[in-house]
């Protein structure tokens, strides 16, 4: 649709542009370099070929990353973490048992995220590069506290997640930038994480999604708790106060119901057409209790 | 039943569907077809100033823009409100005002794109209620102007597309014999029908003057019916060829866009013409259906009985009324669940908005309607400190002696609408309460809600059939009506077998109708198709039959009346061994010697209603349709004051009648359960304040999946025929979803003590009247979840 | 821009393409009409409802949301590959008995669905039927019937299974 035009056109076809298929990293980088702002990187492309349909992104070329055998890592390092590359799917996440076993709040993150078939193609450096406030692997990731490691033809730089979303769909990411992997470091001793997610029905995006991540709760000096959020803000957040509070030994009971407070202190959600504020604000309060009292009890 | 083929679990024979190669209309070319593409307004009023399209015209491939200008004139089924595009103004945010037509999609999409409108933007009215002011913006100004159908009562200089009367008894005598009267107004969006196949057409013109047509429709003589009148064309010389259509529910009824690539044919001499709309153009190009408020007062007495009913009932129609003006006639004909009530006095009103044009759907109103008055039934019981299944008992039509709101006195085989509540109530284990869930912010309750409904339709609203006896004995059967995945063909081929005993493998209905070439039917809608063609099947096999036995009498030089027919062969009664099969004479018997009698047979039989009559304009009386279906809806819901959903966890249904095929009953009574869930929970076109659709897409229009649906779903037929239905049944497709946004919200009520008087019953509205009705409930909740330690 | 036409090699239902496609031609767009595969059908074109869904690489994806020069080199399955032409496969007539379909339209996306479930999972609980199933929109049945079906096929796979 072409919204400063007197007319609407719904589309049924994508517009036109230029499509490379590069087969090294090197070569994908030079693309990115040469066209900038003109071009898109295609991983997965259920976010990016809907809104080209919809006339929201137009790219003049496309850049299709899936044949560059490198951006395929999916590496696990005792002691150090997981590295995901830009193409691994969401399915192969999935299926995949250190993600289940050691990084459960992204697992449950993913198990929750689009549906089955959308997951076969969709990637999780897609997820995030998309920017989507309703991003469901962002809690996830900023609760485990993921490093998104970029490149250019001019290096490379890694970023934390927490630092790599600036407003709603958009990134830091420089026009010839692009992700090449996500690296998540072990988890703290003993976490356990949830992702709770409110739909509307069984394929839905979050109204609101809470990941939470605690360790050690009866144990002040080794207690960590962190809450992040999607859809309740431009973007993906994380209220890193709570974690500082959870420090504090104090009953356990006193603490959730500041974090509650906290949480809600910290979001700014709005009423759009998927839910209104006031239904968001209650989800927040009540999702983050569940989330406590699940986590911290259990 | 003591038969071989009707009433048994047959599969559906239109098992092309699960091999791939079903035709839809989507799925249909021409060679040399060209590509239309429609562009739209985005204003929900303005006058159009200027239309600038010569960019446009020099995209390469391009054969033509129109506009407004081009077509003068109006089209429409019962209101002639429609313009083919956009004419003077626009009406709502994505009327179509210009199209472009080309010889690739691409190009047509590319030059779409660089047309230019200049507008004076116009005040819109966006409430149905506002656009009843004296003073609201006028939609239409040349209402008066406007060819309508005679029972279609539009008020020109207003915004009122029809209003229908219904007065029976006194009311304000009623209201003075009332003890307790319960009054609420009732709301409810617009939503979309949803039907997964967008509309498609293709049309071409041939030299000789006919105009072919192959879209997604539901009826193909109305289709052909309104093209022929609209355009000035004859009957005959519009063809219009129905395939399998990827559902209706209908919003494929009537006439829809056809006129649009059957005009640009014309126009480009002759060329085939397709138009296919995608997700958001089936959004903003089809018509969607109506929203409504329904201002409601019933009393009852102190024992219990109904005494009056007062209602004003508005239609928010949108911008185009074409249909919906007939579902105002609809819900204004059939006022209130299936309960006698001494004094009804109701208005009915489609007022136009500048908003989405709107039209049927599964159920013409009364899923919408009996959410309105199924709520007053549960507070007037509550009032009167009444069970509300014996209230409704106590009030409940009775065959043979209940006079209905539209003064008839019901048939004694009508049905049996007391018994559905029953047995619905068993089934859903009334009066036990619901064991609740071990989780403190989950609440459980049940509720039910009571329907009937027969076809909207005119009162001579006419079916026919044709059956073709073949070589080998098989048979060709020639209908008219539209399948749309209701499976009547089904159900209509297991009369056929029954009545010749033949197996159903050796009948063929085949998915194609071209108008020129099968027998007249009305329309596909109503849940009329199996009532209306099954009454003319049965003529024609009945027709069929008298021949066979012609024949048979002839050869075996005994009476007709000693001629039986089984398992496709003609016999002589008593002698079962003295047969000959129907192959050897379908087309003429032939003696040894080459003498030959008889010829092809071919049965041929109609249907009109009988007794059906016209309403009185002043107070709806009049039968209105040949049948009612009655039932019952019953279920048991969970809310969860976390997530603020609900979850229907068991709904049960139970239909007064016969089923010809339980599977295919099924499949309509699931179906139409979870649609009409879905519609209670979540279901509706959002509009932001300029009148723009904000959800065009099944993103934000939320239709069910497979994890939403009820853990059990359970349903009855309780057998109750009518005399003159084919082997007692009468029409369930539409049935299947009036009770359930009721039954729901009435179940909600019980579960947490929270009345509800506006669909949809989303998450939003949950918590929110939580907070005004019942906030201690969410004191609890928090207290619950308070962390230990 | 100069369209600049992409060569790609696609197997579909074993039998190769060699097919000529525009940068932003997507799979379902040169299935139906340049290789004119019909059962599979568009009518959301943003990946909600997945009545395009096509086998790619033995996995279930929404093929209006893949470009066909992406898919260069894949195997593909519709549901005409699911059984010799005027033959049914188990699925296929598991959906007939159970009467799994009305209009049909999502019913190939269904029953390709079905078949890659089951292939790889035939002892699949309700709860995994539903999950998968919930990519998918059927706006006729209401899924019961669907279900039904699915879990009646289920012998089948298994049968299949034991004998490899």
């Amino acid at each position: 649709m072409a919204a400063s035009k007197s007319v609407l056109v719904f589309h049924t076809l994508l517009p036109e542009f230029e499509y490379f298929r590069p087969k090294t990293l090197q070569e994908a980088l030079e693309l990115l370099d040469k066209y900038k702002g003109d071009a898109r990187i295609l991983a997965g492309g259920t976010d990016l070929l809907v809104d080209m349909r919809m006339r929201i992104k137009q790219p003049k070329y496309v850049i299709d990353i899936k044949g560059i055998d490198e951006l395929h890592t999916l590496k696990y390092e005792e002691g150090k973490g997981l590295t995901i590359g830009a193409t691994v799917t969401l399915d192969e996440l999935l299926n995949n048992k250190i993600v289940k076993e050691k990084y459960y709040v992204l697992w449950d993150a993913i198990r929750q995220l689009a549906d089955t078939h959308l997951r076969m193609k969709a990637t999780l450096v897609g997820n995030i590069c998309n920017a989507s406030p309703a991003a469901d692997s962002a809690p996830a990731l900023l609760v485990l506290k993921a490093k998104v490691n970029i490149a250019s033809v001019n290096g490379t730089r890694t970023v934390e997640i927490k630092d790599f979303f600036k407003w709603v769909k958009k990134t830091i990411l420089e026009p010839n930038e692009m992700v090449t992997s996500i690296f998540i470091p072990e988890p703290p001793e003993g976490a356990k994480g949830r992702y709770l997610k409110f739909v509307r029905s069984a394929e839905d995006l979050a109204l609101v999604g809470i990941a939470a991540l605690v360790a050690n709760p009866k144990d002040p000096a080794k207690r960590i708790v962190r809450i992040a959020l999607s859809s309740v803000a431009p973007t993906p957040v994380i209220v890193e106060e709570v974690e500082e509070l959870f420090k504090q030994d104090k009953p356990l009971s006193e603490l959730a119901e500041e974090a509650v407070k906290l949480v809600m202190s910290k979001v700014s959600p709005i009423t759009d057409v998927r839910a209104t504020k006031e239904l968001r604000e209650h989800m927040v309060e009540f999702g983050t209790r569940y989330l406590l009292k699940t986590l911290l009890e259990g | 039943m003591g038969t071989k083929y009707v009433g048994k679990p047959i599969p559906r024979i239109d098992i092309d569907k699960v091999a791939g190669d079903a035709e839809y209309p989507y799925d249909f070319t021409l060679p040399g077809m060209v590509y239309a593409k429609l562009v739209a307004a985005p204003y929900a009023h303005a006058k159009i100033l200027k239309i600038k399209y010569d960019e446009a015209l020099k995209v390469p491939g391009v054969l033509a823009v129109f506009t407004g200008a081009d077509f003068p004139f109006k089209v429409g089924i019962y209101a002639a409100d429609r313009d083919v595009l956009a004419r003077e103004k626009v009406l709502y945010y994505g009327h179509p005002v210009a199209a472009v037509v080309a010889e690739t999609l691409e190009a047509a999409e590319k030059a779409a794109e660089l047309i230019e409108v200049e507008y004076e933007p116009l005040p819109p009215v966006l409430d149905a209620l506002e656009a009843l002011k004296p003073d609201a913006p006028l939609v239409h100004e040349k209402l008066h102007e406007y060819k309508h159908a005679p029972f279609i009562y539009p008020k020109p200089g207003t915004n009122i597309a029809t209003h229908l009367k219904l007065r029976k008894g006194n009311i304000e005598e009623g209201f003075s014999k009332a003890d307790v009267v319960v009054e609420n107004t009732y709301y409810e969006p617009l939503i979309s029908q949803g039907y997964l196949e967008n509309w498609v057409g293709v049309a071409r013109v041939k030299s000789d003057g006919t105009v072919e047509i192959w879209s997604s429709h539901q009826s193909p003589f109305a289709v052909r019916n309104l093209l022929a009148t609209s355009l000035g064309l004859p009957i005959h010389k519009v063809v219009v060829h129905h395939m399998y259509i990827g559902g209706g529910f209908g919003g494929k009824a009537g006439l829809l866009l056809e006129h649009i690539p059957v005009l640009f044919s014309m126009k480009l001499g002759g060329r085939p013409v397709r138009l296919e709309l995608n997700r958001e153009e089936n959004y903003f190009y089809m018509a969607q259906r109506a929203g409504y408020y329904f201002k409601m007062k019933t009393g009852a007495t102190k024992d219990g009985k109904l005494i009056a009913h007062w209602g004003e009932y508005i239609l928010d129609a949108g911008a185009y009324a074409d249909y919906t003006v007939n579902v105002a006639r609809s819900v204004g004909l059939k006022p209130f669940g299936p309960y006698e009530i001494e004094h009804v006095h109701t208005d009915a009103y489609a007022v136009y908005t500048n908003k989405i044009p709107t039209t049927a759907f599964r159920g013409f109103g009364l899923m919408e309607l009996y959410f309105a008055s199924e709520r007053q039934m549960d507070l007037l019981a509550k009032k009167l400190g009444m069970d509300p299944v014996e209230f409704r008992l106590k009030n409940v039509l009775i065959p043979g002696k209940s006079i209905t709101h539209t003064q008839e006195r019901l048939r004694e085989d009508a049905g049996d609408p007391a018994g559905a509540i029953k047995e619905a109530a068993k089934l859903i284990e009334w009066g036990k309460p619901p064991e609740q869930p071990k989780e403190p912010w989950k609440f459980r309750g049940k509720g039910i809600a009571a329907f009937w409904k027969g076809p909207v339709q005119p009162s001579n609203a006419a079916s026919s059939a044709i059956v073709k006896l073949n070589d080998d004995g098989s048979v060709d059967v020639l209908v008219g009506t539209g399948e749309m995945g209701q499976g009547t063909i089904t159900s209509l081929a297991q009369i056929v077998a029954e009545e010749l005993g033949i197996p159903v493998e050796k009948i063929r209905i085949s998915p194609e109708r071209r108008t020129d070439m099968v027998p007249y039917t009305w329309q596909t809608v109503g849940s009329r198709g199996l009532f209306s063609e099954g009454q003319a099947l049965i003529r024609a096999l009945e027709d069929l039959k008298s021949q066979i036995k012609k024949v048979a009498a002839q050869v075996f030089r005994v009476f007709e009346d000693q001629i039986e027919i089984r398992d496709g062969k003609a016999c002589v009664v008593g002698e079962p061994w003295e047969c000959i099969s129907l192959a050897e004479m379908a087309l003429g018997y032939m003696y040894p010697n080459g003498n030959t009698i008889g010829g092809p047979l071919i049965g041929r039989g109609s249907h009109v209603p009988v007794r059906t009559s016209i309403p009185d304009p002043e107070t709806g009386k009049s039968v209105p349709a040949p049948f009612y279906t009655f039932g019952a809806g019953a279920v048991e819901v969970e809310v969860d004051l976390i997530t603020g959903r609900v979850k229907v966890l068991k709904a049960v249904m139970v239909l007064d009648t016969p089923a010809i095929n339980p599977l295919l009953v099924a499949g309509q009574v699931y179906g139409g359960t979870v649609m009409g869930i879905n519609i209670g929970l979540l279901e509706e076109l959002k509009f932001d304040k300029n009148g723009r659709l904000m959800n065009p897409n099944f993103t934000d229009y939320k239709l069910a999946r497979a994890a939403d649906i009820p853990e059990e779903m359970i349903f009855k037929c309780l057998g109750v025929g009518q005399k003159d239905a084919p082997y007692g049944a009468k029409g369930v497709g539409e049935l299947t979803m009036l009770p359930w946004p009721a039954a729901i919200a009435n179940a909600i009520a019980n579960a947490i003590g929270v009345e509800l008087y506006e669909l949809p019953m989303k998450p939003d509205k949950i918590i929110e009247e939580v907070k005004k009705q019942r906030p201690e409930l969410l004191e609890k909740v928090r207290e619950a979840l308070k962390v230990k330690g | 821009m100069a369209e600049k036409l992409i060569p790609i090699t696609l197997k579909v239902n074993g039998k190769e393409y060699k097919v000529e496609v525009k940068p932003n031609e997507t799979l379902l767009f040169v299935l139906r009409n340049k290789l004119n595969i019909k059962s599979v059908k568009g009518t959301c074109y943003r990946g909600e409802c997945g009545v395009c869904t096509v086998l790619l690489n033995g996995k279930p994806v929404k093929s209006c949301l893949v470009l066909a020069a992406e898919a260069d080199g894949a195997e593909i399955i519709t549901l005409e590959g699911l059984a010799p032409f005027g033959t049914l496969a188990p699925i296929q007539k598991a959906f007939i008995e159970h009467g799994a379909f009305q209009c049909g339209f999502c019913t190939p996306g269904f029953i390709l669905t079905a078949h890659w479930l089951l292939t790889n999972k035939p002892d699949a609980t309700e709860e995994e039927i539903k999950e998968v199933l919930s990519g998918l929109i059927c706006r006729c049945t209401g899924y019961k019937q669907i279900i039904e079906a699915i879990k009646a096929a289920a012998k089948y796979y298994k049968q299949d299974k034991q004998k490899q």
